[in-house]
């Protein structure tokens, strides 16, 4: 029994003495293996980044060499070796993108954004997806995510002005100026002055049908480059149809003086509306002006409308004479006397509806107006309104 | 004496008294797990690495149609594997699975070095020639030889040498597959066929290391990756209900075709037999260099593509089509490689091209294409390898994504149903059959029944006394049973349970003659006790009965738990569970034995 009991721990002893060398030893084996795996799998790792740095750089060149198809297969070959990587999926969504596979690309960058959903290139591509794709919905949502997500590229400030920008762009494209011009106004008050960005803003606002806006922008680019012809044109133009005329002649102006200097045609144009708006100023007869000063002016209005009337009749008597526009003129409010005109100002308003309601019928009978007469046409809405900008 | 005796560990081992010896391999046994599954991952990863090298160094970097090397390197590889499996490594060849299982349960879980050798060598050299073969069967058969050639060296008896294999498997698919669960449960369901509590841990301890050691390599991101799925619109199930379908009947063909054609080509001489490999080479080779390169080698780039939309509807018709015909062709030549990866691509293909033809016919149903190829791996997995829960956490495991469970769910169910009863016997089962062997099948052992006592059980035939009666009233109950001829008698005791005594014994109660000796008594059994109330001037029935009581049986107990008792009592009373003592029925040896012979 002793004996058995003694052999028994003997064997415990001996397989314990055995287990512990054996663990050791495969130990050992797992260490050096682990070693050697490490030494491959570097090489191996090396010689596949390798792989997919030759196939991206050419994958970068096709694209932009504008050749989304071959960079779409040097991409797929670079993220063979690379996969996983972001820079180049990216690369490869775009290239899909712009090789029209708008589908795959969408699905790619979606991919991409459920790893990242605050990138905002990824967002910003998307959201031009979303727009090819007319989803108008998806793409305000990626447009804004981009603007309030991270750029790892590029200053970061700028970025979002600029997609901001696009934004604005895509909304007026929608019909939708209201919004456009609210992204629009935080858009331009992010970012700094720059010539080329306020004359941005300034297309963005007109676009916007913001023209009050715009005209700010156009002038503070006319502050930041005083022989900028485009914005003082852009400015002129804009002031020309608010009625202020006095500016839209000043601006014109000076935008044909620097025009004359490189392009005849557009300096002709600009010479006309400043023509026009001198014109204009000279024939508004607004209410802030002295009595007889505006009678004259008055006047002179109906002059040009009789002239034209008498020329119309000729062309077109019958319809005319079946028109309330005839009777009208041998009415006594169609020949007043300057100083009745001054002693009853209601008369003035008389005499200056039928001036315009002649103007509109002869538009329609005998053709559009041209010279005095289409300024005449001009004045008829905006005659309220001009008393301030006259001073 | 005893230094000779111990010169091994096993006679070292044999010489522990056996509870010693049972302790230290069970510590072995969890600890040895570990170094399974780290050198099984390092394995792993080396195979992964070498069949990258040898894609890169036949194919070239970006294999492409009409490369002349698409067709000469297959057709060269070809004729080394098969030179290679004829004289150096016959038994290389095959998946790996049916090898691991064979080690398993007829090679007391030995698999040798030559064998992982000529498997990690010539599946690497196949599937990086371009061979539609997958990395993930074999990897599993490198894990147990690894698992196998460890424990040899620790002297551990023979019933747990066997269980390493399955540990070491388990070690291998779960670094193959970057996913721990999937490759746990489908060596617990193709390969053990239960969840073995003995072996359980190891399986687990492996594979978590297996997977740590493979992610400290590869990373630790999914295998594929797919944008979030919103079942906007429940009825995109009905789309994915018939991606089910298809994959039933993908691999209803794929089996087919592998059922027909491996025989077919295994029947040849063994000079027959050198020409195949190459020839399988050169068809693959042809259907690369005509137009697919996609079905080349295992194809998770494909399937990555796929998942991204890169394809048209008719090319990954014609990729599915074609991988199902390259994958029969290199695996019936006896090539070395899994089916686990080529599975997996031609199930995406499907997936993937239901989801372009939902795109294109149904717009306004808006899954995207990568939700559907990954559903349509798991279909395919479910329905060809028939693991239908393996399938449901691959993918899940491989994609990291658990939106897609619903889809999987129903899309893999209807797939598994409709593959069994278009195809009632598993592809492994089919391969092992024609190798002559007769493994058990584990989808046989999943579905095997169990009989309860429920299904032998007789309504009460014999008489039933109260035990709570005189004896003189209760020979007059008896009485009234002259006629029954059972020969058992049920005594319902005051305290709610059951002696069911033989008639002699009654009898002899009754009439106060001694009871003969029962077959219990004659085995040396003591019979109950007489009370000392016996003697009283009016003792009940119960009191002359002792206190034994028949055991408290239930309908749903296994009808087996039923055969000890039969020993000691003639028949079981079989209660119900909630009313303690209410009778539902009996049982009888005869009953059970009858009832197993109908089975």
């Amino acid at each position: 029994m002793a004996s058995e009991i003694g052999e028994n721990a003997t064997a415990r002893r001996s397989l314990v003495l055995r287990d512990a060398v054996s663990l050791g030893a495969i130990f050992l084996i797992t260490g050096l293996l682990f070693v050697c795996t490490l030494f491959l799998f570097r090489s191996f790792s090396a010689h596949r980044a390798e792989l997919a740095r030759r196939w991206s750089d050419r994958g970068r060149r096709a694209l932009a060499d504008n050749k989304p198809k071959e960079a779409i297969a040097d991409l797929h070959a670079a993220l063979l070796y690379a996969p996983g990587s972001r820079d180049y999926e990216q690369l490869l969504a775009q290239a899909l993108g712009q090789a029209g596979r708008t589908e795959e690309s969408y699905n790619y960058f979606l991919g991409l954004h459920e790893t990242a959903p605050g990138d905002g290139d990824i967002n910003l591509a998307l959201a031009r997806l979303a727009a090819a794709r007319g989803n108008r919905s998806e793409a305000v949502q990626y447009y804004r995510a981009a603007i309030y997500g991270t750029w790892s590229a590029g200053d970061g400030v700028e970025r979002r002005a600029a997609v901001r920008s696009e934004l604005a762009r895509y909304l007026i494209a929608q019909q939708d100026p209201e919004s456009a011009r609210m992204e629009l106004l935080i858009a331009g008050g992010n970012s700094p002055d720059t010539y080329e960005r306020d004359m941005n803003f300034g297309h963005l606002f007109e676009a916007a049908q913001d023209p009050k806006n715009a005209a700010i922008y156009y002038h503070k680019a006319i502050a930041l480059r005083p022989d900028s012809a485009e914005a003082l044109e852009n400015a002129g133009r804009l002031a020309y149809s608010a009625a202020d005329y006095a500016s839209a002649r000043k601006l014109l102006e000076r935008a044909s003086q620097l025009r004359s200097r490189e392009d005849s045609s557009q300096a002709a144009g600009d010479a006309d509306a400043a023509h026009n708006a001198g014109r204009l100023l000279e024939l508004t007869p607004a209410p802030s002006l002295p009595a007889r000063e505006r009678v004259s002016r008055i006047l002179a209005l109906r002059s040009i409308a009789k002239k034209r009337l008498d020329a119309c009749t000729q062309q077109a008597g019958q319809q005319l004479a079946a028109s309330d526009i005839a009777a009208r003129w041998s009415g006594p409010d169609a020949n007043p006397s300057a100083v009745a005109l001054i002693r009853e100002p209601a008369r003035q308003e008389a005499l200056l509806e039928l001036v315009f309601d002649t103007e509109r019928k002869l538009d329609s009978v005998c053709g559009p107006a041209s010279g005095d007469d289409a300024l005449v046409l001009r004045l008829a809405p905006t005659i309220k309104e001009t008393t301030a900008t006259h001073d | 004496m005893t230094e000779s005796r111990n010169s091994t560990p096993a006679a070292a081992s044999a010489a522990m008294d056996p509870h010693a010896a049972s302790v230290r391999e069970e510590r072995l046994l969890l600890l040895l797990s570990i170094f399974v599954g780290v050198i099984s991952g390092l394995l792993v990863v080396s195979f992964r690495m070498a069949i990258e090298w040898l894609t890169v160094l036949l194919q070239g970097s970006v294999p492409g149609p009409h490369q002349p090397r698409l067709l000469i390197v297959p057709v060269l590889a070809g004729i080394v594997i098969a030179v290679l499996v004829r004289f150096v490594f016959p038994a290389a060849r095959g998946s790996g699975v049916n090898q691991t299982k064979a080690a398993l349960y007829i090679h007391n879980g030995y698999i040798s070095s030559r064998t992982v050798l000529g498997k990690f060598l010539l599946s690497a050299f196949a599937i990086g020639s371009g061979f539609s073969l997958g990395p993930e069967d074999p990897s599993l058969q490198i894990g147990a030889g690894v698992a196998s050639l460890i424990s040899r060296r620790f002297g551990i008896s023979r019933a747990r040498l066997r269980l390493f294999a399955p540990i070491g498997a388990a070690a291998g698919l779960a670094a193959a597959f970057n996913a721990p669960i999937s490759a746990i449960l489908f060596v617990i369901e193709e390969v053990i066929g239960n969840w073995s509590a003995a072996v359980l841990g190891s399986v687990v301890l492996s594979a978590v290391s297996a997977v740590v050691v493979a992610r400290w390599f590869w990373g630790a991101e999914p295998m594929f990756r797919i944008p979030v799925v919103n079942l906007v619109d429940p009825r995109e199930l009905m789309a994915y209900a018939v991606l089910g379908i298809i994959g039933g009947i993908a691999s209803l063909v794929f089996t087919k075709a592998l059922g027909w054609l491996r025989p077919l080509l295994r029947r040849q001489g063994p000079n027959w037999q050198l020409l195949h490999p190459p020839a399988a080479g050169f068809l693959v080779g042809c259907i690369g260099y005509f137009g697919l390169p996609q079905i080349m080698g295992a194809g998770y780039e494909t399937i990555d593509q796929a998942m991204h939309g890169q394809f048209a509807l008719k090319l990954l018709l014609l990729l599915a089509l074609f991988k199902i015909l390259a994958t029969t062709l290199s695996f019936s030549s006896g090539t070395p490689g899994g089916m686990f990866a080529p599975t997996l691509f031609i199930g995406a293909m499907f997936g993937a091209s239901v989801g372009a033809f939902e795109h294109l016919y149904f717009p306004h149903l808006t899954g995207p294409i990568g939700s559907y190829a990954l559903v349509g791996m798991g279909v395919l997995f479910a329905a060809f390898l028939r693991a239908p829960l393996t399938s449901v956490f691959m993918v899940l495991e491989v994609s990291g994504n658990y939106s897609i469970i619903v889809p999987v769910i129903l899309s893999n169910t209807i797939a598994y149903l409709l593959s069994r009863a278009l195809q009632p016997v598993p592809i492994f089962e089919i391969f092992t059959h024609q190798d002559g062997l007769y493994l058990p099948s584990m989808e046989e052992r999943r579905e095997e029944s169990n009989l309860h006592l429920e299904d032998a059980l007789q309504p009460v035939a014999v008489p039933v006394l109260q035990g709570s009666d005189t004896l003189a009233s209760a020979a007059g109950a008896y009485a009234q049973y002259a006629e029954n001829p059972g020969s058992a008698v049920l005594v319902q005791c005051t305290d709610g349970l059951w002696y069911a005594a033989r008639r002699a014994e009654i009898d002899s109660i009754l009439t106060g003659s001694p009871s003969p000796p029962s077959e219990a008594s004659v085995a040396g059994e003591q019979l109950p006790a007489r009370d000392p109330v016996a003697s009283d001037a009016n003792p009940t029935l119960e009191q002359r009965l002792g206190t034994e009581r028949t055991p408290v049986l239930f309908p749903d107990l296994p009808l087996a738990s039923a055969l000890p008792h039969f020993r000691r009592w003639p028949l079981l009373p079989v209660t119900n569970r909630a009313v303690r003592g209410a009778l539902e029925g009996t049982v009888s040896l005869e009953d059970v034995l009858k009832r197993y012979q109908q089975r």
